[in-house]
């Protein structure tokens, strides 16, 4: 592949790359969100098989493989699940049988069980058969009210981009090359993503501005030093993976103990 | 100072002035037919203009030169901006002025007379649609400088016939993500500069929804007509200037006429097909609640502030 | 030392614990027995002690081809979290068998409390064993991922809260941590610096006064500051008070001791690295401001404190902030004494830790107020926690006032002075709230309601070490229940005094808490046969 068109095609990649990170902050149904990160992990997949092609190495192509079925498939896959758990009616969880146990029968819960930590209870609406039927919880679904609001952030992510390529210039001082002169996007996306993670009112959210920050570092990773050594690339995959399992099984929690999984409302520590 | 130049200015000016009421009965008539309704034939803007010239102009009492001044002067800007504008050709004797900054001027001088119109008529709604047209105007002028500036910076100039000549000899340029970036970012803020949906609907009779119909409801007769033609005009403009930028082949950059010629029919196939994108689409869109659009303008400024930053810094270009 | 033995003894930290961690999770028909957690930190032990004689003399000894190693600093901080661990172990048995006296520990809890527990300690001893920058960061974040369940582990607002906070911000300040691994990384390359081994410490430490300063000071910083958020130092720290004080009472005292402590190690190895490329005033710049920000924060939260637990996790921050302004010396002598105060604190929080959750499954409230005259009604437990207590706020004859002498020693004499007058003044501040809360727990004689008519008497006989241990204080726990609620007494009865009878802690639960306050106490006094060790250690992380 010639130099050109491998600049070119690198290009095409971390644009769509830092683009859908803007998106994130641009859109409010959680739904989207999520699907434009899957989007994300796509462009972020193509960079290493880029680099690879343009280098001969084939090993970064099966690296690229890997982190699409990583960030592209499964993470989302979990998120979505957490998304369908926290928008369904509030029950019991059915991964541990220790502790309080709430005897549901199924997704929709029975008639009657015994909340012993005060959330609150959804509307219900009988069905003709006798049971209750829950009214799932629309409201979940959307980012209501984040901390700084939409078009503010978007402003601010201009500014972090800004920020990014003044910050890295001693990065692609160190080698220029057409791929460390895509840094500045990786670091973008790194601070827009802690930027989501600080000001986003939904857990699902912060799950998601968690791994924006994590898929900006493994960009920059990549277009850096053409990616770290395969071990630690399978150690840090692994870690998000298993991150993300514990934030999703803690979201279903929350919605259980809280009623919601509005971040605010998670006030009870404090001095 | 060639004849053929000032020729294809005449026509380009022409052409627009002439060619708009076309354009807006086409939107209207893909419209119809894609929500399955008969339509009103594609000349429909034009039997209504002809209607509304015959009719006797009225002035409300209290209006001063602000609100008979403004049609006049909105059309004449857009005028203007079409003559300056590379639609059809790149060698006119105006080339040389045809800056960006001051087509954006033009455009920008329209929208200000027409609020003060609107202001001028002392109504509620003549207030409260100048000052929501000036909000999205505050917002859209930043980023239409921006997007067309991304474009520049690899043409090194301002001048907009030279950033269409820099993009027809350099077609890879268009493929970069500032090339990309600017097209997403100006297309947003074409669709809001000229009140389309999901920012304005232009056919609206609910006033309190109404951003741009609301500054023009006390107008009547002639005035009416120079005030809907202008409207119309500086979509033509605006979708102009788009495929210009983002898709310039066709556009004669020498002095021969078959090229001015094939550059006009060009010109005109391609806003027409454009339009017609426009009215399909916005079958499908709904118009965004009016506190959420500075979200979307934000975001289309923020997009073109990317593509500027990714021009200078990607690439090397 | 040949090459299969220092294979087998550097192996055995890491996979002691994953086997143990292996046969909890597989025992189900019959459940281990919960002594059996002790193998662990022996097998830690056992391998420190067995490498110490060879890294004391500064060498280093590798196996599994590079990917571990053991140097001075390894073998020492082995030696802490073994330390740590085995009282925190020892303490795990009476807390189960509290929490299945109070109804609320399954048999899935108490085998997923083991399996998790072992995971973390194996985690903590891949972290401290490896030489590769990135397998030390996938074991720092395993250690978030294994514990989040066991700060989290109750259904109710609170533990679900502390649980996603530890999980988000600790995750969130690791990736930081590794963007700076990432950058190292990046420099190591440009300068020269093999595929294979540009995340290996020692070929680092090698090359580093080629790396490029700009590069390393940024990557310095964000390593300082992911690193740090997992020890606790501003300003990712707000997890520590909310998973400390949710957590079971063991496992507080393992991530006080151990899982701060290896944060901080990472810190250290990445500051050698830092201070070979840009010198050392960048590095002392950071972590002095890092520290006296932590410091001033938990002195000033300390003085309005309601919550023992919380209490104690502040201490751990002061104490924490303490090793890094030492850090930042950077002197020998500095350093030995911060490796000698990560021990030394370790030892005195898992006493205190310990016994706070005995008091926990006593007294049922974790509010100061709710706690009166300890030293009265628990004289053995009183008297361990407020041993603890005065250990941690520095007195002799513990460790502690040995190294907060020498880091104030280094500090003066490196000309710090004033920030380590400021950090002594924040540390009085913390001394005197500290105390005195303490104090008001042990002494205040006023009795709190307990409208326990002539029932079941308050005290347990003394059981031989080796049986189950079940819940030395789980009889007394039932007895004393009713101070949890302030009831009307029953009509007729006057409300009993408290000194009616003493409880006492039980042999099993009393003795490791009185293994490590000791263990503590001679390390203030002398290190004995393990200077030659941290002199080594210290001079591992540049202390030349």
């Amino acid at each position: 592949m010639s130099d050109s068109v491998f600049t070119q095609l690198l290009d095409l990649a971390c644009g769509a790359f830092l683009l859908t990170a803007v998106v994130v902050l641009w859109r409010r149904e959680l739904s989207v969100i999520v699907d434009v990160f899957a989007l994300q992990g796509v462009a972020l997949a193509t960079v290493p098989l880029l680099i690879g092609w343009h280098e001969g190495r084939w090993d970064l192509a099966a690296v690229a493989a890997g982190i699409a079925v990583l960030r592209a498939g499964i993470l989302p896959h979990l998120m979505r699940r957490a998304l369908t758990a926290t928008t369904a009616p509030p029950h019991a969880d059915e991964d541990e049988d220790d502790g309080a146990s709430y005897g549901t029968n199924g997704p929709y819960g029975t008639a009657s069980w015994d909340r012993t930590d005060g959330a609150h209870s959804p509307e219900r609406t009988d069905r003709t058969d006798g049971t209750h039927r829950y009214r799932a919880d629309a409201g979940e679904a959307r980012e209501t009210q984040p901390l700084v609001n939409v078009a503010a952030s978007l402003l601010t992510a201009a500014l972090l981009t800004l920020l990014a390529y003044a910050v890295s210039r001693p990065l692609i001082a160190l080698d220029p090359s057409p791929a460390t002169r895509a840094l500045p996007v990786g670091l973008a996306v790194v601070l827009i993503g802690f930027f989501v993670l600080t000001t986003r009112r939904r857990a699902l959210s912060q799950v998601v501005g968690f791994l924006l920050l994590d898929n900006g570092i493994t960009a920059i990773a990549f277009l850096a030093t053409s990616g770290v050594p395969l071990i630690v690339e399978l150690g840090v995959s692994f870690d998000v993976l298993l991150a993300v399992l514990v934030l999703q099984i803690l979201t279903t929690r929350m919605r259980t103990a809280f009623g919601t999984t509005d971040l605010d409302d998670l006030r009870e520590l404090h001095d | 100072m060639s004849g053929v130049g000032v020729a294809a200015v005449a026509a380009q000016v022409l052409v627009v002035v002439l060619g708009t009421p076309l354009l807006t009965g086409l939107m209207r008539q893909v419209r119809a037919r894609m929500e399955g309704r008969a339509g009103a034939g594609v000349a429909q803007p034009w039997r209504d203009m002809r209607k509304l010239l015959r009719k006797t102009p009225v002035t409300p009492t209290g209006t001063g030169p602000a609100f008979r001044v403004a049609p006049a002067l909105l059309v004449a800007t857009t005028a203007v901006a079409a003559a300056l504008v590379p639609l059809a050709s790149t060698a006119t004797p105006v080339s040389g002025e045809a800056d960006l900054i001051l087509v954006v001027a033009l455009l920008a001088l329209g929208s200000v007379a027409l609020a003060l119109a609107g202001l001028d008529t002392g109504t509620a709604f003549g207030g409260m649609g100048a000052s929501r047209e000036m909000t999205v105007a505050a917002l859209v002028e930043p980023t239409i400088l921006l997007a067309v500036f991304a474009l520049s910076i690899p043409a090194g100039t301002t001048n907009l016939p030279r950033i269409v000549e820099g993009a027809l000899h350099e077609p890879a340029r268009l493929a970069s993500p500032a090339g990309l970036l600017a097209t997403a970012a100006l297309a947003v803020a074409v669709l809001a500069e000229t009140g389309r949906i999901p920012v304005d609907n232009p056919s609206t009779h609910l006033e309190l929804t109404m951003v741009h119909e609301a500054m023009v409801l006390e107008y009547a007769g002639p005035d009416l007509a120079l005030v809907e033609l202008g409207a119309q005009m500086r979509l033509t403009v605006l979708l102009g200037l788009l495929a210009s930028l983002f898709a310039p082949w066709g556009i004669a950059t020498g002095a021969s006429a078959a090229a001015v010629a094939l550059g006009l029919v060009l010109f005109a196939a391609k806003v027409a097909m454009l339009g017609a994108v426009l009215a399909a689409a916005e079958v499908f869109w709904a118009k965004v609640r009016l506190f959420r659009v500075p979200e979307l303008l934000a975001g289309s400024f923020l997009l073109a502030l990317l593509a500027v930053t990714s021009s200078y810094f990607l690439g090397g270009v | 030392m040949n090459a299969h033995a220092s294979a087998l003894w550097l192996c055995a930290p890491v996979a002691v614990p994953l086997a143990v961690a292996a046969l909890y999770a597989a025992a189900r028909r019959r459940p281990l027995t919960p002594w059996a957690a002790l193998v662990s930190p022996a097998a830690v032990l056992g391998s420190a002690a067995a490498l110490s004689s060879s890294a004391a003399g500064g060498g280093a000894v590798p196996a599994l081809g590079g990917l571990l190693r053991a140097d001075a600093l390894t073998v020492w901080m082995l030696l802490a979290v073994g330390a740590v661990a085995l009282p925190a172990c020892a303490a795990g048995p009476a807390y189960l068998a509290g929490e299945r006296a109070a109804g609320r520990g399954g048999e899935r809890f108490v085998r997923r409390y083991q399996v998790l527990v072992h995971l973390f300690l194996g985690a903590m001893c891949t972290a401290v064993l490896t030489a590769n920058l990135g397998v030390l960061w996938a074991a720092v974040e395993a250690t978030t991922i294994v514990t989040a369940f066991l700060v989290g582990h109750r259904r109710t607002r609170a533990s679900v809260e502390a649980a996603w906070k530890y999980v988000v911000i600790c995750s969130a300040g690791i990736a930081l941590a590794f963007l700076g691994i990432v950058l190292i990384h990046h420099a190591a390359r440009a300068a020269g610096v093999p595929e294979e081994s540009a995340l290996h410490w020692p070929t680092l430490l090698a090359y580093a006064d080629h790396f490029d300063p700009p590069v390393i000071r940024l990557a310095t910083a964000l390593v300082l500051l992911g690193f740090g958020a997992k020890a606790g130092l501003v300003p990712l720290h707000a997890w520590l008070p909310d998973a400390h004080s949710q957590a079971p009472a063991p496992v507080s005292a393992l991530m006080s001791g151990v899982l701060l402590s290896v944060s901080f190690m990472a810190v250290l190895r990445c500051k050698a690295i830092a201070d070979a490329a840009l010198g050392t005033g960048y590095t002392r710049v950071l972590l002095t401001a890092m520290a006296l920000l932590t410091l001033a924060l938990a002195a000033g939260l300390l003085l309005g404190q309601r919550d023992y637990k919380r209490m104690l996790a502040y201490s751990s921050m002061e104490h924490m902030s303490l090793i890094a302004l030492g850090a930042a010396v950077g002197t020998p002598l500095a350093l030995s004494a911060v490796l000698l105060h990560i021990t030394g604190h370790g030892l005195a929080k898992t006493v205190a830790f310990c016994s706070s959750g005995h008091l926990l499954q006593l007294r049922g409230t974790s509010r100061i107020d709710g706690i009166r005259g300890l030293l009265a009604q628990a004289p053995a437990l009183g008297a361990a926690f407020g041993l603890a207590v005065l250990a941690l706020l520095g007195l002799p004859p513990f460790s502690l006032f040995a190294s907060e002498l020498g880091i104030v020693r280094a500090g003066f004499a490196a000309g710090l002075g004033g920030p380590t007058a400021v950090a002594l003044v924040l540390v009085l501040i913390a001394f005197g709230a500290l105390s005195a809360r303490t104090a008001r727990m042990l002494l205040d004689g006023r009795p709190v309601p307990s409208p326990t008519p002539a029932d079941a008497p308050s005290f347990v006989p003394e059981r031989p070490e080796g049986s189950r241990g079940e819940g030395p204080v789980a009889a007394a726990g039932s007895g004393t229940a009713g101070s949890r609620t302030a009831v009307l007494p029953v009509a007729g009865a006057r409300p009993p005094e408290t000194e009616a009878r003493p409880v006492r802690l039980g042999f099993a639960a009393g003795l490791p808490l009185v293994l490590s306050l000791s263990a503590c106490a001679v390390l203030g006094v002398a290190a004995g046969p393990l200077t030659r060790l941290l002199a080594a250690g210290a001079a591992v992380i540049g202390g030349q």
